[in-house]
């Protein structure tokens, strides 16, 4: 597990991306995380000192492990910039097919008048 | 492991499970290039909720979705947040309500994820305007 700074991870995320057009999986998790053990946790909650809490983030391509710590203070442009590698890199999904449909509906409506038109006369 | 049909049902239990349990909680999602399938999941180590999709606007829903949580997860859960989806354009504006009277400005499906209560002064962002009305 690489623990990087969150610029860095953006360009290895960029990378496994790259690396797993023709094969494989991207993993990527989100957790809310403190950074430190749970027994260091509970002695900072009995003092009375306040836990700072980030935004964990995990990203593997099943081989490599990538991570980062994002904070509230720069959540806003890490998601910004994570938001355009996904746009950049998701282009396999199927584009919306309402169009076709909607025109092969419209054709089966105007077969269908036709037919209704015929016979009255 | 339960897959949900409806987005939104999907969204809606997703900030549940973070809300009831957010050092647990985890988002996980899963994108295969070659098969050109999405996978989100939500879970707390009890509970698991999935979505899979192979449409390209589910992509656009599940960048919101990420808005959504990397706020809840950078901020905690309890802060007072308000998902703006901006429909009229495609930029997501994610904005920080500090009171209740705060005005937004396009028309929009305004999802409030707060638990009302708790008005922390967070610090507030000016309102990008969509394409909506010219004033």
């Amino acid at each position: 597990m690489v623990r990087l700074q969150p610029d860095p991870f953006l360009n290895e995320l960029t990378n496994m991306f790259e690396r797993t057009t023709e094969k494989g999986s991207v993993w990527v998790t989100l957790k809310h995380s403190s950074d430190k053990s749970k027994v260091k946790r509970n002695k900072m909650k009995t003092a009375g000192e306040k836990i700072e809490f980030k935004c964990l983030i995990r990203a593997t391509d099943g081989k490599k492990t990538i991570s980062t710590m994002v904070g509230p203070k720069d959540h806003q442009r890490f998601q910004w910039s994570y938001a355009t590698i996904l746009k950049a890199r998701m282009t396999a999904l199927k584009k919306r097919e309402r169009k076709d449909k909607r025109k092969t509906a419209d054709s089966d409506k105007k077969q269908d008048l036709k037919k209704q038109s015929k016979p009255s006369n | 492991m339960v897959y949900i049909e409806s987005w939104d049902d999907f969204v809606e239990k997703s900030v549940q499970l973070f809300r009831s349990d957010p050092e647990k909680t985890r988002y996980a999602m899963k994108y295969r290039h070659c098969d050109g399938k999405l996978v989100l999941k939500v879970t707390d180590d009890r509970e698991c909720i999935k979505f899979k999709t192979d449409q390209a606007q589910d992509a656009k829903k599940m960048e919101k979705f990420n808005n959504i949580f990397f706020t809840l997860m950078a901020r905690g859960p309890d802060g007072n947040v308000l998902a703006h989806y901006c429909l009229s354009s495609s930029c997501l504006y994610l904005g920080i309500r500090v009171n209740r009277n705060s005005e937004f400005r396009c028309n929009a499906v305004n999802t409030d994820i707060s638990e009302g209560g708790g008005k922390e002064q967070v610090e507030a962002q000016a309102p990008r305007r969509g394409r909506g009305r010219k004033q």
